[in-house]
């Protein structure tokens, strides 16, 4: 016990020794150099799971433990952003976490502000090397000093470079998405007005349809006028809708076909389709038809409302710690192409070591899929195949039969 | 790097709550590991540009030359550990396979999940179409044996996920082959566990002759069958719907709380849509269409090579264990069989062994 309490001594003391110190640091650097010669994730998430255990199994207190997590964050995203990732995000605080020892999430809340605050007196250093810090979530059940915090060094640094650092503060990804429908549909209840500046297609069903309508009704003119504008409106709406639609289409080319397919289907017959329902409103909820078309939503859509619209999609996902789940976190990100990794490792400490032989891994499948799509490690289906769907019912035609 | 002696400057200062150090110490501290600021692409490139590339080209064009050859070199070693890594969990699969064999019969898979402290009460599955000629044929006899496994292990409910939804447009035969595989494990149809199938937006399937005899087994499975509609597609389409409503006031945007998401979300997992019940209705009166999922999976079984959700349903898998059952690509034949029994058990030896921790 003795001996090896001396010799873990000896090793930090060995460690800790200048020219040791120096050269690890250049290694260090000369990996992440390396690193960047290759394809690099340009989005990564962490979940920073285990620095309660750490603080518990080294008999230190908790608070000791976040405080240390914080070191290995700093130590992650230096590495991380040296080697181009350019966006990180991490999962700080659920609100789920708000169950906790009020203790704790005091000592949490103290240290988000302290750092935040800190963060906010550095205002040159930060604008030459900073990162757009985003703070995601509810912040309406933070403290209101906490609050004040999060927003000052937000705006501090909004205008920093390309690099962004988004800190899930008090979030679960449910009430990310349903924050994200509750503005959809906020959103799409705003009236447009009957000046929407979208150019006319030259004759819409809509339009004949209407101007039949109100020969035969003798409707006041001013609703007309006010329905053929959103008509129109909509139409153009719809052809978006089409347009992104076949965007999407050839992103997920396989995989959603029959979906994809239906609901362009929607979006093309939609002109006609809303011709009609307008035409049977004319009289009843004239004011009713001046919205945006609900048809027109799509997956894009949503995922603009959610908080990381601006950021690219979630190449990796990193948690800590062993624990195999998501915890709510980045539910609706993690969905097409990202990889998860649970690693096996608490928190504080995560390093450098740990997380070469992920992103080593990652760029290994990366390269390999963009070098042969066929390939082993990507042969689930991702890369369409015109013939595939034929395939599909050929086959399917064969188990029927037999 | 921080060095030894800097960190301990910090953590001081952080003990004593940002107190102990003022701005401009912080700042000092922090100096030396910032990079010079002459190497940052910053916002005037012009000028900056001109001084890096005149500044030290043959060290810059060295370093590169450096890191393009430790790159290579890292991905040499890291390919070799990796076939290494694979070949050993090969031979070990092989060796489980061996010592885990079902051999068809329903007592075996019961005795070996027995010593487990848990079983998850509904088990999901991601499964992938392959792209050989009878892929179909394949995936539902992957599916079957997925079925009869759950099933005489003690599992309740399985779901299985497959992107393109090819399963949900042949419900009857694949209806047809699971009962078949059943009969291969527990005999006649008398001592066959009853089998409910179903996708959402479909009611339960149930074949015309099943007749209404006393069966012997007790057991049930309840099957759930997913695609990449149900996904985020069906995010979209509640939206619509909302949309609508509140366009006609009938509902405003501040009605939509993550309850009613649930609810709305969760109802379409959980319960077949009533619409066509006919043929179920017809052939037993009374004990149909009564389905009790339990909407959240408790383990997620992904048979691929690495641990990727590839559209799966977003809203449910919040606190579901994933466990990939990984490398199993066979070089020789090109396609590895990936769904296998000790794949299978050492998923629910995964389960048991980890520990539940609500609220992370």
């Amino acid at each position: 016990m003795a001996t090896s309490m001396h010799l873990s001594k000896l090793r930090k003391w060995f460690l800790a020794s200048p020219p040791i110190e120096m050269a690890l640091s250049k290694l260090r650097e000369l990996l992440i150099g390396a690193l960047r010669q290759g394809p690099v994730p340009q989005h990564i998430a962490f979940v920073m799971d285990g620095n309660r255990r750490f603080a518990r199994s080294h008999g230190i207190e908790t608070v000791e433990g976040h405080n240390l997590g914080f070191e290995a964050l700093a130590r992650i995203l230096e590495v991380c952003y040296k080697s181009g990732v350019k966006v990180v995000t991490i999962y700080a605080f659920s609100i789920e976490n708000f169950k906790r020892s009020k203790f704790e999430v005091d000592a949490l809340m103290e240290m988000a502000r302290v750092k935040l605050s800190q963060m906010a007196q550095h205002g040159e250093i930060l604008e030459r090397y900073g990162a757009k810090v985003r703070v995601l979530g509810r912040l309406d059940l933070l403290r209101p000093d906490v609050l004040k915090a999060v927003n000052r060094a937000m705006d501090m640094t909004s205008n920093n470079g390309d690099r962004v650092l988004n800190i899930c503060f008090p979030y679960t990804s449910r009430d990310e998405i349903t924050g994200a429908i509750r503005d959809t549909v906020a959103d799409y209840s705003q009236p447009l007005g009957s000046h929407s500046s979208s150019q006319r297609t030259p004759f819409s069903e809509s339009h004949i349809a209407l101007n039949i309508q109100a020969q035969h009704q003798n409707g006041k003119p001013e609703d007309i006028t006010s329905d053929v504008g959103s008509a129109s409106g909509s139409s153009t709406h719809a052809d978006e809708a089409a347009a992104k639609e076949d965007q999407i289409n050839e992103i997920y080319e396989s995989g959603s076909a029959f979906s994809s397919s239906t609901t362009l289907d929607l979006a093309g017959h939609q002109d006609g389709h809303n011709g009609k329902k307008a035409a049977q409103n004319n009289g009843a909820e004239s004011e009713n038809s001046s919205f945006r078309s609900p048809e027109t939503i799509t997956r894009q859509t949503l995922s603009n409302y959610l908080h990381t619209r601006e950021n690219p999609p979630l190449d990796l996902l990193i948690r800590t710690s062993g624990v195999e789940r998501l915890s709510d976190f980045m539910l609706w990100q993690c969905h097409e192409d990202t990889e998860l990794v649970f690693l096996d490792v608490l928190w504080p400490e995560f390093d450098l070591w740990h997380f070469i032989p992920v992103l080593l891994g990652w760029q290994r499948r990366i390269s390999k899929s963009r070098k042969n799509p066929d390939a082993e490690g990507d042969f689930d289906g991702d890369v369409a195949e015109p013939s595939e769907n034929d395939q599909v019912v050929e086959s399917s035609e064969k188990v029927k039969g037999l | 790097m921080v060095s030894q002696r800097d960190r301990e400057l910090f953590r001081d200062d952080i003990r004593a709550r940002g107190t102990k150090l003022s701005a401009a110490d912080r700042e000092n501290l922090l100096k030396p590991y910032l990079p010079d600021p002459s190497e940052l692409p910053r916002r005037p490139p012009q000028r900056r540009k001109k001084t890096i590339a005149r500044k030290t080209p043959i060290r810059t064009f060295l370093k590169s030359q450096l890191h393009q050859l430790i790159y290579t070199l890292i991905h040499i070693f890291f390919g070799i550990a990796v076939r290494l890594v694979q070949s050993f969990h090969a031979i070990v699969d092989r060796i489980f396979a061996i010592v885990y064999y079902h051999h068809r019969t329903p007592e075996l898979i019961r005795k070996d999940v027995k010593n487990l402290d848990r079983l998850p009460e509904h088990l999901s599955v991601i499964l992938s179409l392959r792209k050989e000629e009878d892929a179909l044929a394949v995936l539902m006899d992957e599916v079957a044996e997925l079925a009869a496994w759950s099933v005489s292990a003690g599992i309740p409910v399985l779901s299985v996920y497959e992107k393109s939804g090819v399963l949900k447009s042949c419900i009857p035969t694949l209806h047809r082959v699971i009962t078949t595989k059943l009969s291969t494990y527990y005999g006649g149809a008398s001592q066959q566990p009853e089998l409910q199938l179903f996708a959402p937006h479909h009611p339960v399937y149930q074949p015309h002759g099943e007749t209404s005899f006393e069966k012997s087994n007790t057991d049930s499975l309840t099957m759930l069958l997913l695609s990449a509609t149900d996904g985020r597609e069906t995010f979209v389409d509640l939206t619509k719907t909302l949309t609508e409503m509140s366009q006609n006031g009938k509902l405003s945007p501040d009605d939509i709380t993550l309850e009613l998401v649930d609810a709305e979300i969760s109802e379409i997992t959980t319960q077949p849509s009533q619409g066509i019940t006919t043929r179920a209705t017809n052939s037993r009166p009374g004990h149909d269409a009564v389905v009790s999922v339990k909407p959240e999976p408790d383990l997620l079984l992904v048979f691929k090579p690495f641990l990727k959700l590839d559209g799966y349903p977003p809203w449910h898998i919040r606190l579901t264990e994933m466990y990939c059952t990984g490398y199993k690509t066979n070089s020789v034949t090109g396609y590895g069989e990936f769904v296998e029994y000790q794949g299978f058990l050492r998923g629910l030896w995964h389960y048991a062994g980890a520990q539940m921790r609500f609220g992370r």
